[in-house]
């Protein structure tokens, strides 16, 4: 096993030498939902064999045991760059928990893949009656000759289509209260018992699809962690969810139309004189700003182990964000909003943007749901009751 | 002088010590019951431990600190709602000696501020309540004969030292007066905010002394700095009625459960909690902006009204999440509605910022 150095300054040369040895194309980005891309996925094989992949992590999973502070100077070097990849210890959401929580063999198995984008996963996590209560989901798994056996239906489930693994929260124990009955599971998706369908969605994509489980298989220790544990362990997965879904998230709708430069947009369309206008985009424009600045704050006062109000913040900040450009946008094409498709680019490109502003304050929990726990973890604001939190699960109502 | 980290944290937690301890919601009772709205004793004791020279340049026994230290103690002093000259005097003044003033002024004037044995007054704007170039109401003959209006001045009744905007023939300049010249009337304001003093200043061929040559830009830097002070206090005002606010969610019952329980109180929190947290990211930002002297005008802008409109939004809640209790003037909310109130007009209002702001976007 090679002996990392932990001196910061011969860690930067080391990383730059590599990049400079490395590091020559720019790896096309693919949206969140169009998961596989193999140059990137080679580019990570060779990040895991130099250690820079996931720096915090212990030596026998491809880490070097740094701290957080080590490991953000191979991040920044990267940063600067422009090269993806070096902090898959913040970033995967299949790599982590698996490593927190998982069982030896789903480690040996699956480990490796998850964080070189090898193997791609999805959630099966909300239900069309689990939606902002998540606990409630009613999708059964159960313990059946040495396999878990699952039946059940899941939705918002991004990138099943392409899916080799589903991450999958179900119940394992209906007689348990709603929150200490679930288990936490990897599903592999290649098999007979898995119905995906695409949702056509607002924006007339299909990133989202229905899965229908009808004894549908793993491995007994596909469960990761205990029996009853699924609720513990999904938090750590959704805090990975969240935090990245605080990141800006632009998609190119039509090549050559430009909606994210504001002023630019009041200027073409002759708006930029509008006093009321002005008030508007000025407001708009601060806003992504100072969510920079309060990100930035965040990072800087962060301990390591530690989390911050701020950063908690960052999901809702976003969704405002957007929501706010989008209102905008929109007040500066006029009438020219109420169009849309391949004749009208302008147009549609501010439609969709408008519609998916809804993807961050609706998914991965809703504004509502992420006020709730701000309120109670962050400001210690005490927790709703619940009507069904302590009886078993069977006897709540809507069951 | 380069400060260290642990000299920075020391200065901050000497002023949030010594506020702590001496300008309690008792203390602010007490002294909005007097002509001056300030504590003289305290206002000497922030002179001896060097928290009026922070921009002062230790030549002219000043701390020699910078913008970054200044917004900080400007949070402590606006978490505890202080009533004091210290904006006007300390920050406005100084700085504007500092940017208008030859070395002979500041050698001259900049000691009594830094030891606050000298209160000085900025009057920079007339009745238009702008602190911009045509919100300037007083002419000077060529002879220095004052006539016009100004307003809004932050302890002019109490001042020594007075500073005034006037326009010349070419342009506008800064001028002393002394505080008994002839044909100065001083006006103590009504104000909203009873923690405060403002003055109306009057002018009639009153006799001055124009500062050095300097014109408006140099007005405008004193603004720059005197809104980072004034965006600090805003934020560190914001988050003190903050905390109150959810503190009482947490103590008060309603239909047998902590108010704070219900989620129609939740979600306003959480949206003013962010408010709070951009008044500090954007009123830091602007800190160091003009530290660093980079993009000044975009950052400082960008707190005036970030700051300034947080600040209003969360005190405006802290009543409402109050609820009944909090219309009484026995209750403590409304002093920070008040001072948010006012410092939202101070200095600029968020409308001229957001427009300024815009500008500097390159629109």
């Amino acid at each position: 096993m090679p002996e990392y150095t932990t001196d910061p300054e011969t860690l930067r040369a080391e990383v730059r030498a590599f990049l400079e040895a490395n590091w020559h194309d720019r790896i096309p980005e693919t949206p969140m939902w169009e998961q596989r891309n193999a140059p990137l996925t080679e580019w990570k094989d060779r990040l895991l064999e130099a250690g820079y992949l996931v720096p915090t992590w212990p030596a026998e999973y491809g880490g070097r045991g740094y701290t957080p502070e080590l490991a953000q100077i191979i991040e920044d070097e990267f940063k600067a760059v422009g090269a993806p990849g070096s902090n898959e210890d913040k970033r995967s959401i299949p790599g982590n928990t698996i490593l927190r929580f998982g069982s030896e063999r789903l480690k040996k198995d699956l480990l490796r893949d998850a964080i070189t984008g090898r193997a791609f996963f999805c959630l099966f996590y909300s239900e069309p009656g689990a939606g902002s209560d998540l606990a409630g989901v009613r999708t059964t798994a159960e313990l059946t000759g040495g396999r878990w056996v699952f039946n059940g239906q899941k939705v918002w489930t991004s990138g099943a289509m392409t899916a080799d693994y589903a991450l999958c929260l179900a119940r394992t124990d209906w007689d348990a209260p709603k929150h200490r009955g679930l288990g936490y599971f990897v599903i592999p998706m290649r098999q007979p018992g898995i119905d995906v369908r695409p949702l056509h969605q607002i924006t007339h994509e299909s990133h989202f699809n229905e899965v229908f489980l009808t004894n549908a298989e793993a491995p007994a220790e596909y469960l990761v962690g205990e029996p009853g544990e699924g609720w513990r362990i999904i938090q750590t997965a959704l805090a990975y969810e969240r935090s990245l879904m605080g990141e800006d998230r632009r998609v190119v709708r039509h090549p050559g139309v430009d909606v994210d430069d504001l002023i630019g947009l009041a200027r073409r369309h002759g708006r930029l004189d509008d006093p009321v206008l002005r008030q508007e985009l000025a407001s708009v424009i601060a806003l992504r700003e100072v969510n920079g600045l309060n990100n930035a704050r965040a990072k800087a006062s962060l301990e390591p182990g530690t989390s911050s109000s701020v950063m908690s913040l960052g999901k809702l900040a976003m969704a405002h964000i957007l929501h706010g450009e989008g209102a905008v946008r929109t007040s500066i094409l006029g009438a020219e909003s109420v169009l849309t498709g391949e004749g009208n680019p302008e147009a549609d490109t501010v439609n969709y943007e408008m519609f998916s502003a809804f993807v961050t304050s609706i998914g991965g929990g809703s504004n509502q749901i992420q006020r709730n726990i701000i309120a109670e973890r962050v400001l210690g604001l005490p927790k709703e009751q619940e009507a069904d939190r302590d009886i078993p699960f069977r006897e709540a109502k809507g069951n | 002088m380069a400060i260290s980290i642990d000299e920075r944290v020391q200065l901050r937690e000497t002023v949030r010590d010594l506020l702590q301890a001496r300008s309690g919601e008792q203390d602010l009772r007490r002294v909005i019951t007097t002509d001056e709205v300030y504590d003289r004793d305290l206002w000497a004791e922030m002179g001896e431990l060097g928290i009026l020279g922070i921009v002062i340049a230790e030549e002219h026994g000043g701390t020699g600190l910078g913008p970054v230290e200044l917004e900080e103690a400007a949070e402590e002093m606006g978490a505890a709602l202080l009533s004091s000259p210290f904006l006007g005097s300390s920050v406005l003044t100084a700085a504007l000696v500092d940017a208008a003033g030859t070395d002979a002024d500041r050698a001259r004037l900049l000691p009594g501020l830094a030891d606050g044995s000298t209160i000085g007054a900025a009057a920079l704007t007339g009745p238009a309540g702008t602190w911009t170039a045509d919100g300037v109401d007083v002419e000077a003959a060529p002879d220095g004969a004052l006539t016009g209006a100004a307003r809004y001045v932050l302890y002019g009744q109490s001042a020594d030292l007075l500073l005034v905007a006037a326009r010349t023939a070419d342009g506008i300049g800064v001028f002393e007066v002394a505080p008994d010249a002839a044909g100065l009337v001083r006006t103590r304001l009504d104000t909203l905010d009873p923690t405060v003093q403002l003055s109306d200043l009057s002018f009639a061929g009153t006799p001055s002394r124009r500062l050095g040559s300097a014109g408006w830009e140099a007005i405008r830097r004193a603004l720059d700095l005197a809104t980072v002070a004034l965006a600090g206090e805003q934020a560190g005002g914001a988050r003190r009625v903050f905390d109150l606010t959810v503190e009482y969610l947490k103590v008060r019952y309603q239909f047998g459960r902590p108010i704070g329980s219900y989620q129609a109180l939740k979600h306003i929190a959480v949206d003013r909690l962010l408010d709070v947290e951009s008044a500090i990211s954007a009123a830091r930002h602007a800190a160091e902006a003009l530290e660093r002297g980079e993009d000044v005008g975009s950052a400082v802008a960008l707190a005036g009204f970030t700051a300034a409109d947080g600040y209003d939004r969360v005190a405006m809640t802290a009543i409402q999440l109050h609820g009944g209790i909090a219309f009484t003037w026995e209750s403590f909310p409304h002093f920070f509605l008040r001072r948010a109130r006012l410092d939202r007009q101070l200095l600029g209002s968020s409308r001229d910022f957001r427009e300024r702001y815009l500008v500097a976007k390159g629109a």
